[in-house]
């Protein structure tokens, strides 16, 4: 079957056995024609000059890239086919991808590190952390304290870590699209009704502005992120701010929100700072590649404070 | 249901007819996401002059447009699919195309005509509202269409560029098959043959 042109190729056969094919085999012993085909394929994806020889020419037609070459792309059909699932498989992979990433922004893993990076369990940290508190009571607080303080201050420990999970590789954009909308119509519900479009298109326009110039940033410090990761990544993280928003629509008075907003902030930061601190970024320059992010968000909790 | 798609302006005969199709409610919904934000756009300055709303309800039905051709539609009219993909190592974006296998899907010919013509109609309609809104200076207007343009154009531009992997996956593959059969100069030729005349 699809070996025969080796054969051909060199005189010496010594196993004919190989080339005729038994009576009684059955269908499953055969050679698949087309599996072969995607074994002597796969290799050659994406190289078109490294190949050569008389061998490789027969897939040479595979490499269409000349038909295709101004976006550099990949076929993929066998290994993990999509097409024929149905509606309700596709949006619940969906669904449940967008509910990773909010995860990884609920449970910000800069601060409630230590056990998060060994286990891959998503929530192990806080719940690591609780039982640190509750096992070793006080002396244990006092460690936890000083570990989360010593991180904090610590940002270069970022970049040994590895913080971008699978579940954030995929970058989607119904994070930032949502919560740029909430922000921006909670924030200009509390404005004057004269007011009202300028700070709903203000706010908007704030966002993913700011969300560009903070991913420019990072891309010019050199970090590893793709534009759309990043703006996926702080888009989700938001997700803090949004609740400070929904606070001051409601109407909370002045003095308490100094405390709660400083903590909704912290936390946005925090969920920030963990997923795209560790991005590549040249080593002592994770500060300044992160500052940007600060003004971002505090700028952004003014915002929520004084409307 | 039939009057209110801008894709009718030219009905050759019943072949661009839902009746005909054979994913008719796919067919309908991709067609009524793909119309619903142009008219909402349009004509939503007569129902309430509430900017901010407007603009939220055209964006969420751009954004649901988006996800419903990219993820549903694509691929059970004309069985194309595609998506980005990260290298978390170097952070380069890779597209990735994927396409029904040649012989196992059947691709409806009203289906596939739709789909093609809103498409490609869309994006071009947008550019019209863009020149629109510049001549009638509503800058206002102009982020939103923006956004429209980014959206359409993407899924425009991936969804061809998807169509032409899939082609010359199709030609590539039969070509190796019976360039195991007849030789490997052979396949070569035939391979050459089938680009050069397409």
């Amino acid at each position: 079957m699809a070996s025969s042109s080796h054969h051909y190729n060199n005189p010496h056969i010594e196993d004919e056995d190989d080339l005729i094919d038994p009576d009684d085999a059955d269908l499953n012993d055969f050679d698949d024609p087309l599996s072969n085909a995607e074994a002597q394929r796969a290799p050659l994806t994406g190289n078109v000059g490294a190949q050569a020889g008389p061998s490789s020419s027969s897939s040479r037609p595979l490499n269409e890239s000349f038909l295709t070459s101004r976006i550099p792309g990949d076929d993929r059909r066998a290994p993990q086919n999509t097409i024929d699932e149905t509606v309700w498989e596709t949006v619940r992979r969906d669904l449940l991808a967008v509910w990773s990433k909010m995860r990884e922004v609920l449970y910000p893993r800069y601060l409630f590190g230590g056990s998060m990076l060994e286990s891959g369990m998503a929530s192990g940290g806080l719940r690591g952390a609780y039982a640190n508190l509750r096992g070793a009571g006080l002396s244990g607080a006092r460690e936890e304290l000083q570990s989360l303080a010593g991180r904090v201050m610590d940002p270069e420990a970022l970049l040994s870590q590895n913080n971008m999970t699978p579940g954030l590789r995929d970058w989607d954009l119904w994070g930032p699209l949502i919560f740029c909308l909430l922000l921006s119509v909670l924030l200009s519900l509390c404005g004057q009704p004269k007011q009202k479009d300028a700070i709903f298109s203000g706010v908007f326009a704030i966002v993913w502005i700011g969300e560009a110039i903070v991913t420019l940033q990072i891309k010019l410090l050199g970090g590893n992120i793709s534009f759309m990761q990043s703006v996926c990544i702080i888009g989700y993280t938001l997700f803090p701010l949004v609740i400070a928003a929904l606070l001051s629509a409601v109407g909370l008075p002045p003095i308490p929100r100094i405390p709660v907003y400083a903590i909704l902030v912290a936390w946005a930061m925090a969920a920030g700072v963990s997923i795209l601190g560790g991005s590549g970024v040249v080593s002592n320059r994770v500060g300044i590649a992160v500052y940007p992010l600060f003004i971002f968000y505090i700028g952004l909790g003014c915002l929520c404070f004084i409307s | 249901m039939e009057q209110s798609q801008p894709q009718q302006q030219q009905p050759p005969a019943g072949s661009l007819s839902w009746r005909l199709s054979s994913h008719p409610i796919t067919l309908l919904t991709f067609l009524a996401f793909r119309v619903s934000s142009l008219l909402v756009y349009l004509f939503g300055v007569i129902f309430t002059d509430n900017m901010v709303l407007i603009f939220i309800i055209t964006i969420l039905l751009l954004a649901a447009d988006f996800y419903y051709l990219k993820n549903i539609g694509g691929r059970r009219l004309v069985g194309l699919r595609w998506w980005n993909e990260v290298d978390a190592s170097t952070g380069d974006s890779q597209w990735v195309f994927e396409s029904s296998e040649p012989g196992t899907k059947a691709i409806n010919a009203t289906d596939s005509r739709f789909f093609w013509l809103a498409l490609y109609s869309q994006p071009v309609l947008w550019v019209a509202l863009a020149i629109l809104a510049i001549v009638r200076l509503k800058f206002i207007w102009l982020p939103l269409v923006a956004i429209a343009l980014a959206l359409t154009i993407t899924n425009t531009l991936a969804f061809s560029r998807c169509d032409k992997f899939s082609q010359a996956s199709n030609i590539a593959g039969s070509a190796l098959y019976s360039g195991n059969l007849a030789g490997s100069i052979a396949s070569n030729m035939v391979g050459r043959l089938f680009t050069f005349g397409r």
